[in-house]
């Protein structure tokens, strides 16, 4: 039985999440671990860190454009049990713990319009390192949470599997990668020697990681489906079957396999040495795929039938009754 | 302690949609909201034994019911009695319980305005008893078939307990281990 009640607003907020979580917890990585106290560091992850800010804005946007009751949506902290309590939180604590890091480090040097801001900038500095560390922790658990909230809903047996976390997160790292590559290094205060040394060191780094992740996610994607396939539930078989060779086969081998994975990943391994498509090119096929992979997931939210249950609701199409049906209006009034 | 429960006996009903009728009526309910369709899947059999079976269908009241917990706000709630309502004005229509249900048993209408829309479910008629206890949901009170029985599973004297004590029943989906509380006295083998 397939009911899509979640449709485009909930796959992009998927996917926008994943990649803002991804990119702060990377950035974290790059600031705090592989480089602490370096400014020039600071400066190569300034820009993406404003992505994953506006990434996060946006996903939250659509999050709660989808509600039926938008004016409502602060309720959504209230509840322990729920997965989404819990993604709500961490959305909210890494995008303040992430503008108040980037504000922090505002360019008011270079940028003379910014001198209002100097003061609250060097006052926020010392608290630095501390947001960037909750805004990277966050991040990861919003990459996992992505993953965990479909994979808790166990009427939908293709999300509920221990391997859909995981697919997404190694999808949303994946993708976060591609985020760094494309927006690391540009600053206001322009290109000195030591941020050009830092942004090269940062997409070397990226460029290796995306290449181990695109093969970890294929394995993980693969895994899942030939599972599914061979010993999966009837449902699970059942999408399996569509995603190989039913509706979704074009989708799946030409936009999540071909331009999502596999030739981001030739390119990131046979033309390292071409900036275009290792920086440009690559990124933006995983970005699509990213997005592709989410889509394809949400719309695959088949459910186990109950006997009789698809005949109960699809005996009502004649031409006319489903136009009957649908035209009435919330007053009672029918138009057809 | 009270744990309602329905049993539904499928060798009366005759799948005449008075409980589906009759529930919408009650409670007043959009064009594109059913709480109780009434599933067949056809004949079965080869002439001239062949017969018909009908599933009466609602919310199961599960004692450990998906929903519940995933609902961020608070709205999906489960009373003491066993009875899985939505308190209204805390849903914001996110539709994570209609997602968790496994029954398919919660909708949300499309005619509702935008910005005022919320999801909907059966509760037992939960409105109905509160004001007059001793009434059974609007369904049971139709079904002129007595296919549908309604009452307390712990007292040991209620029509439910006795039918579930000497009939062999069946619950939908009992292996996701949501402990549904609708109990289907299923037909031609079906009693002791």
């Amino acid at each position: 039985m397939r009911h899509h009640y979640w449709e485009l607003p909930i796959f992009v907020y998927l996917f926008l999440g994943g990649l803002g979580g991804g990119i702060m917890f990377l950035s974290m990585i790059f600031t705090l671990i592989m480089a602490p106290g370096s400014m020039e560091m600071v400066q190569v992850v300034w820009l993406p860190m404003l992505v994953a800010i506006a990434c996060l804005a946006l996903g939250c946007f659509f999050l709660v454009f989808e509600l039926g009751q938008p004016f409502a949506f602060l309720r959504v902290f209230l509840k322990n049990t729920s997965i989404i309590c819990w993604g709500a939180r961490f959305l909210t604590v890494a995008m303040l713990a992430a503008i108040v890091w980037w504000v922090a480090y505002l360019p008011y040097e270079s940028v003379e319009w910014l001198w209002p801001f100097q003061g609250l900038a060097d006052a926020l500095r010392v608290a630095g390192p501390v947001c960037m560390v909750l805004a990277g922790v966050a991040g990861f658990c919003i990459m996992v949470y992505t993953g965990v909230m479909l994979s808790t809903l166990k009427a939908h047996s293709f999300w509920a599997t221990p391997a859909l976390p995981v697919l997404f997160t190694v999808s949303a790292l994946s993708t976060a990668c591609a985020g760094i590559m494309l927006f690391a290094g540009i600053h206001p205060e322009g290109a000195t020697m030591g941020v050009q040394l830092a942004s090269t060191f940062v997409h070397e780094q990226v460029h290796e990681y995306d290449i181990v992740l695109v093969i970890a996610e294929l394995t993980v994607l693969f895994v899942m489906i030939l599972s599914f396939l061979g010993s999966g539930n009837k449902v699970q078989n059942q999408v399996a079957h569509r995603w190989i060779h039913g509706s979704y086969a074009l989708a799946f081998w030409g936009g999540m396999i071909c331009i999502g994975l596999g030739i981001p990943e030739i390119i990131n391994i046979f033309c390292g040495e071409v900036e275009v498509l290792t920086h440009i090119v690559a990124p933006i096929m995983v970005l699509c795929g990213g997005l592709l992979l989410r889509a394809m997931c949400i719309f695959s939210d088949d459910r186990a039938e109950i006997p009789g249950e698809i005949r109960y609701f699809t005996k009502l199409k004649k031409k006319g009754q489903a136009e009957f049906l649908t035209r009435w209006d919330y007053n009672g009034q029918n138009e057809f | 302690m009270t744990r309602l429960c329905m049993v539904i006996d499928k060798r009366r009903c005759i799948g005449c949609h008075s409980c589906t009728v009759a529930c919408r009526t009650w409670n007043q309910l959009p064009i594109d909201i059913v709480y109780n369709p009434v599933l067949s899947t056809g004949a079965t059999g080869k002439w001239p034994n062949v017969h018909r079976t009908w599933t009466p269908m609602l919310c199961q009241h599960c004692d450990k019911p998906a929903c519940v917990p995933a609902c961020p706000t608070g709205a999906s709630q489960r009373d003491e009695d066993g009875t899985v309502w939505i308190e209204y004005k805390k849903c914001m229509a996110c539709k994570v319980c209609v997602n968790a249900c496994p029954y398919g048993m919660r909708d949300q209408s499309k005619f509702e305005p935008r910005l005022h829309q919320f999801i909907r479910k059966c509760t037992f008629c939960r409105d109905r008893r509160q004001y007059e206890p001793d009434k059974d949901p609007y369904c049971v009170q139709t079904c002129h078939q007595k296919a549908r029985i309604f009452g307390d599973l712990d007292d040991p004297s209620s029509e439910v307990s006795k039918l579930v004590g000497r009939h062999k029943t069946s619950r939908i989906f009992e292996n996701l281990n949501t402990e549904p509380q609708i109990y289907y006295i299923d037909d031609l083998g079906g009693t002791i």
